[in-house]
């Protein structure tokens, strides 16, 4: 399964956008977090690899903008371990070890829509970063 | 010690250990270093200066400074403060001085820029007024907005909940009468031997909140136990590592050090109060604590810590190899620390304002009122809002002349298309400083003043904060 993120804007938020794609294509789209209001709404969703392309196209084709989530990066040299991200975490991707380290689990972590835990980092070890620059994040590129 | 004593009893416990270590990690923001930079040529006697845009204190002779650890960047802001300047020399790194002064006949130089490291210093000791303190409190937030603390980020309406502090491996916990822990005790210090200096400021022992205060050569010290860090929207800190053996002179001392996390208690505090009595929602132990989810009105509410157990363990674990490896001795205090010290309030010449000093009645209306009626009040009150509230007299709404001018304009007689329903309130005893901020804040002109049950006791407008605040 592949994350990506869907923006959709003012005009285009209040189509059944995902249920059309869903239903013409047959893949099926899972939706892990997302924002919506009358203004636009971001949501990420997970779509087999397989179709990944298909699937990209045809948001595209109706309006939304595709691209790859941010991710959370921790790292472990400037982290010291003090857990202050623990409970702000609502999927609880981070979690504390035995020994009182953290584990961050990356499949969990629902990214740049949530960010809670970045700003409360007072070692400012999490960082809200792109996805590496795989063929992946090109072929998502907005082809003109 | 602790399972030992559990297992085998004081007695046992006492023939066979000589030494409890004990470790914590934690933010102390009432730290900083001193520096000693040597004389330039033509001399200075700096007046004002900066490390990596951090002011820093000046508070002696010519080039003796003070790195605060609180102090925040002109240019960064709360991304980088003292705190991070002194890691920043701990590990090695190269700082840019700046200076200015004003000159005299025997130090001519007004201004100065040069690049520093800790090899370059004469003196950089660590020099801390208050640390270690014995526990804290729990943090939570009643309010129906995130707030920004020192006790980090809290969600609103207590969604969760921090805490400090080591528990049973804090120092001050192992030996609460201090019998052993005193002026010239030799002790761990952000990763080289330092030493307590005396009772650190607040020094509270009656109530289990005593602190230390503490000096130590940062040259030899390490990041991994000295660390700059940033609480956003609150500012800059540093966290602090320190270790203190204890040694097992009798058997009281055997049980004390035994402690357990669920005999240490602390007090759920409501930060989202902005007073210094701030509401206490309850008691806690440590072990609950760090179990990762405590009870609040019945309800589970998820805490996490924001110092660290895993440097906590790992400092104690630290400081016994030095002990066993003949690489740090033990000392006798030279002085005891007092154990009747109290913290005091501050004494207040100047009155503060609370809402309550410039709350008014305020004019109100009802739900089903026609327009017409009550852009007649607002032109007969001469007043710019009407607080909108049910049979009960409690807040229901908002409407401002402006709304009523606008619904006029547009022929619209129905109170309900113009009100606002989510209105910013005060409270009756809140400081007039924090309800002016968050008028600011949302860009509005006044605050109904309500009680717990939401029932209207007044208002408050921004003239009468300009009144009392001159802003
Ligand atoms: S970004 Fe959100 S979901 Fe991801 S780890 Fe941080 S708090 Fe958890
Ligand atoms: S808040 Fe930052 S330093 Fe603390 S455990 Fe989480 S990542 Fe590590």
């Amino acid at each position: 399964m592949v994350r990506i993120l869907l923006r959709f804007s003012e005009n285009i938020v209040e189509q059944p956008i995902t249920a059309e794609i869903i239903l013409a294509l047959k893949v099926p789209i899972n939706i892990i977090a997302a924002h919506v209001n009358s203004k636009g709404g971001e949501v990420l969703a997970e779509v087999p690899d397989a179709a990944l392309e298909k699937v990209v196209t045809a948001y595209r084709e109706k309006g939304a903008t595709v691209s790859l989530p941010k991710l959370i990066e921790v790292d472990s040299e400037k982290c010291f371990s003090c857990g202050a991200c623990v409970a702000l975490c609502p999927v609880e991707a981070i979690t504390l070890a035995d020994d009182n380290s953290i584990v961050f689990n990356k499949e969990k972590c629902i990214g740049s829509t949530c960010g809670a835990c970045v700003e409360a980092c007072p070692a400012r070890a999490i960082k809200s970063v792109k996805q590496g620059n795989s063929e992946l994040a090109n072929d998502l590129n907005p082809k003109k | 010690m602790k399972k030992l004593v559990e297992s085998s009893g004081v007695e046992v416990a006492f023939k066979e250990v000589d030494v409890v270590t004990t470790g914590t990690f934690g933010a102390m923001c009432s730290s900083g270093a001193i520096i000693n930079i040597g004389h330039s040529d033509p001399p200075i006697k700096i007046e004002k200066a900066w490390i990596n845009d951090v002011p820093i204190c000046h508070p002696g002779a010519a080039v003796d400074l003070y790195i605060g650890a609180t102090a925040t960047s002109e240019t960064q802001s709360f991304e980088y403060g003292g705190g991070h300047v002194i890691e920043d020399l701990v590990s090695g790194k190269e700082v840019e001085l700046r200076a200015t002064a004003y000159g005299t006949d025997c130090y001519p130089r007004t201004r100065i820029k040069t690049n520093l490291t800790k090899d370059d210093l004469n003196q950089f000791y660590l020099l801390n007024f208050r640390n270690c303190y014995q526990r804290y409190a729990c943090a939570v937030n009643s309010r129906d907005e995130t707030i920004y603390t020192y006790m980090g980020k809290l969600l609103p309406r207590f969604r969760n909940a921090t805490f400090s502090g080591a528990g049973e491996l804090n120092p001050l916990m192992n030996d609460p009468d201090y019998e052993t822990i005193g002026v010239g005790t030799r002790i761990f210090l952000g990763g080289a031997q330092g030493y307590v200096i005396g009772e650190g400021t607040q020094h509270d022992p009656q109530n289990l909140n005593g602190t230390l205060m503490v000096r130590g050569n940062a040259k030899k010290m390490s990041p991994e136990f000295l660390h700059g860090a940033t609480f956003t929207r609150y500012g800059t800190t540093m966290y602090v590592g320190i270790g203190i053996p204890i040694p097992i002179l009798n058997e009281g001392l055997a049980k004390k050090t035994a402690i357990r996390d669920e005999e240490i208690f602390t007090n759920i505090i409501d930060y989202g109060v902005p007073r210094r009595d701030r509401p206490k929602l309850g008691k806690i132990s440590y072990k609950e604590l760090k179990s990762g989810a405590i009870t609040i009105d019945g309800k589970k509410v998820r805490v996490s810590s924001l110092s660290s157990l895993k440097t906590a363990k790992k400092i104690a674990g630290t400081l016994k190899s030095w002990i066993e490896e003949g690489m740090f001795y033990l000392t006798t205090p030279v002085e005891r620390l007092p154990l009747d010290s109290v913290f005091k309030l501050m004494r207040q010449t100047e009155e503060t304002s609370f809402i309550a000093n410039v709350v008014h009645a305020a004019v109100t209306c009802k739900e089903n009122e026609p327009i017409q009626a009550i852009a007649e009040r607002i032109v007969k009150q001469s007043v710019n809002h009407i607080v909108v509230i049910d049979d009960a007299g409690k807040l229901s709404g908002i409407v401002t002349s402006w709304d009523i001018t606008r619904a006029m304009a547009e022929g619209r007689k129905a109170l309900a298309d113009v009100v606002t329903r989510r209105v910013i309130t005060a409270k009756i005893d809140e400081p007039l400083e924090t309800a002016s901020k968050r008028m600011a804040q949302h860009n509005i002109s006044a605050l109904p003043v309500i009680n717990s049950e939401r029932k209207v006791l007044g208002i408050v407008t921004s003239e009468d904060v300009a009144k009392i605040l001159g802003r």
